[in-house]
């Protein structure tokens, strides 16, 4: 059985208490009437100290001071959430295009692409061949470096549609760079440039190395500690071990003078 | 007359960023004291209190108001911790450099604390996040709205969305289990 004293309040006393602990302002009356109930209640006189103890001690828990700054000045791609996205990510869908059109230009230009329409069909070979080696596609391709890429009988005048695709290839180039060089002028005249972005990264790592040091120096001195405990200990123990072994081999010592006494006495006896 | 929160936010949201830092000066603090006391480690509670304003200032323009700027910003905090327990993350131990001598460096530490002295105040404070750490998070949660953040009832009612007799409950019976793990601890230093 349990020796509590008997409580008699009438109402919630889970919630009295706690209410009583704090005292928010809230539930005046019922607050009143705990409160004159604490007075012949030894049982919850005794918890709300208990309470009160704990309080006292929870305002030992602080957390560690932190390190501000980062939450502060976050890299400039969280300060500026838009700004995280690639500036090309911006541009318009048909810049977005031509680049497109433009990288296969490119391509095609490195490659030496040669492309013919003649009578004999269409020639499609890349600059790296010899002029002779190039055939027909109508058959089975000459060698390796031809590609078929259309084959047609009919008489469509591709030279034509084929100038006038790398005159908008031209344009659409040119209006790219222009893009480009626009966007190039913005990120140099936005704030977070890139001193800026290396100062902050910068900053980032010395704080981190900074708690990085106080995180190892704290367990470097609980190391000591448990070290030189433990020192303490073991020397203890080796005093006490060295102490039985001295004991026994005193008390052995001892037999062996007796053992020896004995026999030296009955070899005079003899 | 310092601005109030919900004048800053309002100049916020019409897009004046230094007001933005403002709530962040007036509120990091206690974002960050609210996370550590959660979920109990210094970096990740960085982590969790700058996600919360990152949160908060992406969602700003959504804010109406309803409630307080503060409980609001305690709200996203909350909820991001507990996403942190849920996953229950852990951190790699901290690896010593190559060239840095420990030694020097635990002396160099505080020289006006004794190594003894820093043990002392780091149990202390270790006694107590032990004893939280047993607690179930609504416990865990409540106390260190009420107890650190100084929220009333019906604040950390509304906050974790729950009656306000069950934050009382909550409280008494977290603030019961800790008396009695220090207590027990109390007993086992003796």
């Amino acid at each position: 059985m349990t020796d509590t004293p008997f409580c008699g309040y009438d109402g919630d006393r889970e919630e009295a208490l706690i209410a009583c602990l704090y005292d928010d302002g809230t539930n005046v009356p019922e607050r009143a009437l705990f409160e004159a109930h604490l007075f012949v209640c030894a049982r919850c006189r005794d918890e709300l100290a208990g309470l009160r103890g704990v309080r006292s001690q929870l305002a030992r828990w602080a957390p560690p001071e932190p390190a501000l700054d980062t939450i502060r000045n976050p890299p400039p791609a969280i300060r500026n959430p838009q700004a995280a996205t690639s500036w090309w990510r911006q541009l318009p869908a048909w810049a977005q295009v031509a680049a497109a059109l433009l990288f296969l230009g490119v391509s095609a230009a490195i490659a030496n692409l040669d492309v013919r329409y003649d009578a004999s069909g269409l020639h499609v070979r890349t600059g790296w061949m010899q002029a002779g080696a190039a055939a027909p596609i109508e058959g089975a391709p000459a060698d390796s470096g031809t590609r078929a890429l259309v084959s047609t009988g009919g008489g469509t005048p591709w030279r034509a549609e084929l100038a006038a695709l790398e005159q908008q290839l031209r344009t659409e180039m040119r209006s790219v760079r222009t893009a480009a060089a626009q966007s190039t002028a913005a990120r140099a005249s936005s704030p977070a440039s890139d001193a800026d972005v290396i100062k902050r990264v910068r900053a980032l790592v010395d704080e981190s190395e900074k708690r990085q040091q106080r995180e190892l120096a704290l367990r470097v001195a609980e190391v000591i500690r448990d070290v030189a405990t433990q020192r303490q200990a073991d020397l203890v123990k080796i005093d006490r071990t060295l102490g039985v072994v001295q004991n026994n081999l005193g008390v052995e010592v001892l037999r062996d003078r007796q053992r020896l006494d004995i026999l030296y006495r009955a070899s005079q006896r003899q | 007359m310092p601005w109030t929160d919900e004048e800053l936010v309002a100049k916020s949201i019409s897009g004046d960023a230094d007001s933005f830092n403002e709530l962040v000066l007036r509120w990091e603090r206690p974002i960050y004291a609210l996370a550590y006391r959660t979920i109990g480690r210094e970096e990740d509670a960085r982590d969790v209190c700058q996600e919360t304003f990152l949160r908060a200032f992406r969602a700003l323009p959504g804010f109406r108001g309803q409630a307080k700027f503060s409980s609001w910003l305690y709200r996203i905090a909350l909820n991001l911790c507990r996403d942190w327990v849920r996953r229950e993350r852990r951190t790699p131990v901290v690896q010593p450099p190559e060239d840095v001598d420990l030694i020097e460096m635990a002396a160099a530490a505080e020289p006006s604390e004794s190594i003894e002295d820093l043990v002392a105040r780091k149990d202390l404070s270790r006694l107590v996040e032990r004893a939280m750490a047993l607690l179930p998070e609504e416990q865990r949660t409540a106390i260190v709205l009420k107890e650190y953040h100084g929220l009333t009832f019906q604040e950390i009612a509304e906050l974790v969305g729950c009656p306000l007799s069950t934050v009382k409950t909550r409280l008494y019976q977290g603030l019961t289990v800790l008396r009695r793990e220090l207590a027990k601890n109390h007993k086992a230093q003796l």
